[in-house]
């Protein structure tokens, strides 16, 4: 039976606007399973991407507690916070993020070489990985040089390079064309099929959540519709 | 100070006033009509108080430099000045015969010249006429045996002190000469605590070895009737009785009318009024007040010039800030500017907002600046006080606001003029990439066809594409080529070897990192070619200070090109060596990918610091190079350990014999006792049509050719060896050397110092060879005219010889009577103590007023005190690296902002915060090394070269590496962009990773 990888249990996160409170989640209990693409959607403004931060451990929460791989995150300093996203996550943002001072295989390779890994090593990995996205001519180029397409495939080679356990990815399309888009996720539920990563993506982009094996409907900081957990899950 | 490179000051002000008043009023005026973009514009600068503080620091740095030198300037003037003023009160003009008494002393006045002079005067401005009976000689406490081995005692008329200062105590009491009885004196003060003398107590005097006692009266302030602080003042009669010259008079005092400071500007009158009688009494009036006036505003303007010269780097440094920082600031406003321009505002408006900013930093900048710079003079003329202690200069602080108000003009057009530029190039901005903050494009250079209708363009794109720097560089070299001046000819050979490689890349495509490197490369090599190579290319080039300048400049563009465009290489190597210690790779990864990818921005913080790094060196190589010279004091000294000097009063005629029979001294402790004689004479050179100028001739005794040690840079080919020469000058008749100073070079590197008044003619010390060359020297009333054959010039550092030297016999003719020895050249055995030798001989020669000085302890002296003054400018040029600094700091607080969401992503894949620190602590630091780098390895070779073409003329001066010098200026530079950039690596490190993602500037 598969297990939960991410758990959370009553998990509120309010921050400081101008002044203002913003209760950006007000209590939300969500289980994840080892292996799934979840899709995390809903109007602007509802707590995505904010779900995706605190599960992340890149925001602390206000309340609550979240379980990943049998750990509670937030208890974690931020060093072991950090060190844990090192080994452990992937990242994928829409507006990619990669640095662009840095060349495709040097961006790929900077996780690896931030959890240890030796640098010979963590270059082979690099490129093996910019194979499975399918971007093996482009290792020495800069993202400028890039289509936004291939940059984003950068990034998913990127977060898939230190083998997480887990895939954060916000916006994976956000910034694509459909044709794009659909190749993009053409290549996420290949990999999370292939590799069985943990995949959590947060979409505004009904296509992208169809491709998922579960779609999580947000509103105002809270969770309103799970589909397929009534599927037995 | 009332020049600034020969320019007024006062026109100097007046047209940076007018330019800045006019710049100002164009501003306030645009500001008036577009004030909603005056607003954006001011409201931007507490927008981040951290950067607007680091920009305030490094645009007023030019305005420091100029505050700091003029205020430096005004301050010695200043001191000189009120020292002279005090010295000689109100004594205007001192008149003393153009004749000589035997003991080479100005001839005495009588009674009938002195009523010719009143006659002359009576029409004339003035306050006062005062004969005088002046004499400089030894006294001796008769209580105390305390001894002044010179006393000025000047004898006055009671009857002609209308008109002069009052001669009063330090409690204000007025004292009266006329009230003195004979052999009764008043004493300053300053001679009352040497001598420890009170009223009622005596002193004796010896004059001609003959003994007076006098009773002190009274003890008079210091200061006026142009008598030293050790001074005595009594009638005119008595002086005369003491000196055994009665009616005697040397020299009559005038004073003008008008103020201390007034009464000069009646000088030319009063002058004139003289010069019908001045030839027929043989009269030599002069200027005393105003010469002194004069001298201490041009050994101000002399000061604030050599700062101003050296401080010209880092000048530069600061006006490469000033352009970074307003490209830097564009950056961080593109999507600001673009959204503006989308909605309608024009390139001009971009213009004015970035003027108006520009405007508000510099006048913020440079106010800051100017008063800074009065802060940073009052620290540097004390420590030029304590180099020059042995003057015993009374600093009085002094700033005149004219001249801070000429140092913020000058600042603030400065940055006005770069801002201007700036923001015209700013102006020039795709709206769509600016709203959207994407990167411009690497743009195809537009085929300069297409430019030729619009001329400014077609000349920058010529310029920038190699062909009109070959054009130019071709003209300015035969420029310089058939002038014979070596700056253009370098300049224009540089524009070649820049512009030949680009322009083969624009044209036939070569390489762009090989065009940039070859270019490079070839001009650090062009202007790194030892001297004796480009004398033997330019064998009669003249050449000045603005080679140093030019040199720096040029070497520092072609390192950062060449490393520039290789630095890629640079960073393999790098990554290479740490590849083993994976922990630092991923930091290292990031901290050097981003210099790389900022060329623009890396190349000139390099630049920068290597300028001023490099100038720092240079200079302190050259002064370790000097200071080297120094600890061989047998070779300063040209082989002396003492010097004594007798007076014209008390002149001792035979001082072996006279040390012999003392008993005080072992006469074998005297290996070598060398002696001068001597006198002004009027001289120039046969056959030029300059006219004469006074000079001290001096004649050398046997002993003194024999034994002196220095050599000659040219001589006579007669002359086998050097002491051939000295050996003629005492043996052969009419045969003189002269000094290196009256010979011109090729190479005048002279800053800031006198202008030489007499130089030979005809060639050049560089041209190694002596012609044909004879002096004519006309004595003083009562001596003759003599040519001299000139037979040698002395080697550079020859710092213990007068100008022109002959045999004493020589001299003699010259003046028509045996003129005495008053100065004596002393070398001792090994193991005798100079020290000791210079004091005995002192107290036994008490009598005769010899003073007598360790050669030794001055050497040293001198030496530290040049140390001192050259630490102290590297210290002023060493506030240019403010300028590298801040250059790191303002691109670390920029690099934060720009970066935050890159930061916000490296902290999610797992950089510790640690890490990010570290990542943009050891960018900056690459950044300073490599550009401290740069500038050590220029300032070294540059130095090799200086100090080997120093070597050459002067002897002693070698190349020395000042280790602690270098160590210090490495390590201060790097420690001081550490602590810059600590803070924004610090924010960096502090950035919330869920906030920089979401991050919109």
């Amino acid at each position: 039976m598969p297990e939960n990888i991410v758990e959370s249990h009553d998990v509120h996160k309010t921050y400081e606007s101008n002044g203002l409170a913003v209760h950006a989640l007000r209590g939300i209990d969500l289980a994840i399973l080892k292996g799934q693409m979840v899709a995390i959607m809903g109007p602007s403004g509802c707590g995505k991407t904010t779900l995706l931060n605190t599960f992340s451990g890149i925001d602390d929460i206000t309340r609550g507690e979240v379980i990943i791989e049998g750990q509670s995150i937030h208890r974690l300093s931020d060093r072991q916070r950090t060190r844990y996203r090192a080994r452990r996550m992937g990242f994928v943002f829409q507006s990619y993020n990669l640095l662009p001072v840095l060349t495709a295989v040097e961006n790929i390779e900077l996780p690896l070489l931030v959890a240890g890994v030796e640098p010979k090593a963590a270059r082979a990995r690099a490129l093996e990985v910019l194979r499975q996205v399918g971007l093996p001519d482009q290792a020495n180029k800069r993202p400028g040089q890039m289509s936004g397409g291939q940059q984003q495939r950068v990034t998913i080679a990127r977060a898939l390079a230190n083998q997480p356990a887990i895939v954060w990815a916000d916006e994976l399309t956000g910034a694509l064309d459909s044709e794009t888009s659909g190749e993009i996720m053409d290549l996420v539920v290949r990999l999370n099929k292939e590799e069985g990563q943990t995949f959590v993506i947060v979409t505004h982009d009904a296509n992208v959540a169809k491709r998922a094996d579960r779609i999580v409907h947000m509103r105002d900081g809270l969770i309103e519709t799970d589909t397929r957990a009534a599927a037995g899950v | 100070m009332e020049s600034l490179f020969g320019i007024p000051i006062g026109q100097l002000l007046v047209t940076l006033l007018v330019v800045f008043a006019l710049g100002m009023a164009a501003t306030a005026f645009l500001a008036w009509r577009n004030p909603v973009l005056f607003k954006m514009a001011a409201r931007n600068l507490p927008r981040r108080p951290a950067q607007t503080a680091l920009i305030v620091l490094g645009l007023m740095l030019a305005t420091l430099l100029f505050s700091a030198s003029f205020t430096t300037g005004d301050t010695l003037a200043h001191s000189i000045r009120v020292q002279a003023l005090t010295d000689i009160g109100l004594v205007e003009v001192e008149i003393e015969s153009e004749r000589r008494e035997v003991s080479g002393r100005t001839a005495y006045f009588d009674a009938a010249t002195v009523g010719r002079v009143r006659e002359a005067l009576a029409g004339a401005p003035v306050d006062g006429i005062l004969p005088a009976l002046r004499e400089t000689v030894p006294a001796v406490a008769a209580d105390s045996s305390r001894n002044e081995p010179r006393v000025d005692v000047l004898g006055v008329d009671p009857a002609g002190l209308d008109g002069f200062d009052p001669i009063v105590t330090a409690s204000g009491e007025r004292l009266d000469v006329a009230a003195l009885a004979a052999n009764e004196v008043y004493v300053s003060q300053d001679l009352a605590e040497s001598l420890r003398l009170g009223v009622g107590d005596r002193a004796q005097l010896y004059l001609r070895q003959v003994p007076s006692v006098v009773e002190v009266r009274g003890i008079y302030a210091n200061g006026g009737y142009f008598i030293g602080n050790l001074g005595m003042l009594l009638p005119l009669e008595s002086m005369q009785a003491i000196s055994q010259r009665p009616g005697a008079v040397s020299p009559i005092l005038v004073s003008n009318r008008g103020g201390i400071v007034s009464g000069a500007d009646a000088t030319d009158a009063v002058l004139a009024a003289l010069e019908p009688i001045a030839n027929e009494l043989r009269l030599d009036a002069q200027p005393v007040k105003r010469d002194a006036l004069e001298q201490a505003d041009e050994a101000g303007s002399s000061f604030a010039t050599v700062f101003l010269l050296f401080g010209n780097f880092s000048i530069m440094a600061g006006v490469l800030l000033i352009f970074l920082i307003f490209v830097m600031l564009a950056a961080e406003r593109k999507r600001e500017l673009g959204i503006g321009r989308a909605i309608g505002m024009f390139q001009g408006h971009v213009v004015r907002l970035f003027l108006f900013e520009g405007a508000l930093y510099a006048l913020l900048a440079s106010a800051v600046g100017s008063l800074l710079g009065i802060v940073v003079a009052f620290a540097m003329v004390r420590i030029i006080a304590a180099a020059l202690g042995q003057l015993e200069l009374d600093i009085v602080f002094n700033f005149q606001w004219r001249n801070v108000l000429i140092a913020y003009t000058l600042g603030m057009a400065t940055t006005f003029l770069i801002v201007l530029f700036a923001a015209w190039r700013v102006s020039h901005l795709n709206i769509v990439r600016a709203v959207r903050d994407i990167p411009e494009p690497r743009a195809r250079p537009t085929p300069l066809r297409r430019l030729v209708t619009r001329p400014h363009r077609f000349l920058v794109a010529a310029f920038a594409r190699g062909y009109l720097a070959v054009v130019l560089g071709i003209l300015l070299t035969a420029s310089g080529l058939s002038s014979t001046q070596a700056g253009p000819f370098m300049l224009g050979t540089s524009l070649v070897i820049i512009g030949v490689p680009l322009a083969l890349h624009h044209a036939a495509r070569l390489n762009e990192r090989i065009a940039y490197t070859v270019a490079g490369v070839l001009l650090v090599a062009w202007w790194l070619l030892p001297f004796d190579a480009l004398e033997g290319i330019l064998p009669d080039f003249q050449q000045g200070i603005e080679m140093f300048i030019l040199s720096g400049v040029m070497l520092v563009i072609g390192a950062v090109w060449a490393i520039m465009y290789n630095l890629d290489l640079l960073l393999r190597g790098i990554k290479a060596v740490f590849r083993r210690n994976s922990r630092l790779t991923p930091v290292l990864q990031t901290s050097i990918a981003y210099p790389m990818a900022n060329r623009f921005r890396t190349g000139m913080t390099l630049a920068m610091f290597s300028l001023v790094i490099f100038t720092l060196l240079v200079v302190g190589f050259i002064t370790a190079a000097f200071s080297a010279a120094f600890t061989d004091v047998a070779r300063v000294t040209g082989g002396f350990d003492v010097r004594a000097e007798a007076s014209f009063t008390n002149p001792i005629p035979d001082l072996r014999a006279a040390v012999d029979a003392s008993g005080a001294f072992d006469i074998d402790d005297f290996t070598v006792i060398g002696a001068w004689n001597g006198g002004p004479a009027s001289a120039k050179q046969q056959g030029s049509a300059a006219e004469p100028v006074d000079r001290f001739v001096t004649g050398i005794n046997d002993d003194y050719a024999n034994g002196v040690n220095y050599g000659f840079t040219l001589k006579d080919s007669r002359y086998a060896t050097d002491r051939d020469v000295w050996r003629a000058l005492v043996t052969e008749p009419d045969i003189m050397v002269v000094s290196a100073g009256l010979v011109p070079s090729r190479s005048n590197f002279n800053v800031g110092g006198p202008e030489q008044t007499f130089q030979l003619e005809g060639f050049y010390i560089d041209d190694g060879v002596l012609p044909e060359v004879h002096i004519e020297a006309a004595a003083p009333v009562g001596g003759g005219t003599k040519t001299f054959r000139v037979i040698g010039v002395l080697e550079d550092g020859a710092f213990y010889s007068n100008s022109m030297v002959t045999s004493q016999a020589s001299v003699d003719a010259l003046f028509g009577q045996p003129v005495p020895e008053l100065i004596y050249m002393l070398r001792l055995r090994p193991g005798a103590d100079p020290e000791a030798i210079a004091t005995r001989l002192e107290e036994t020669f008490l009598t005769s007023g010899l003073r007598a000085t360790n050669l030794q302890t001055e050497v040293r002296e001198i030496g530290s005190a040049n140390i001192s003054l050259n630490n102290l400018l590297q210290g002023f040029m060493a506030l240019g690296l403010i300028v590298g600094i801040a250059a790191l700091g303002v691109i670390a607080a920029r690099s934060v902002v720009e970066r935050r969401q890159q930061i916000g992503m490296l902290r999610a894949v797992g950089f510790q915060r640690g890490m990010v620190q570290a990542s943009f602590l050891i960018e900056s630091s690459f950044i300073a090394l490599l550009g401290i780098a740069i500038g050590t390895a220029l300032g070294m070779a540059l130095s090799v070269n200086v100090v080997n073409e120093i070597g050459a003329s002067v002897a002693g001066v070698r190349f020395v590496v000042p280790w602690w010098n270098i160590v210090i200026v490495v390590v201060v530079a790097y420690a001081a962009s550490l602590l810059t950039t600590f803070l924004p690596a610090r924010q960096a490190a502090n950035v919330y990773p869920a906030e920089a993602l979401r991050a919109v500037e």
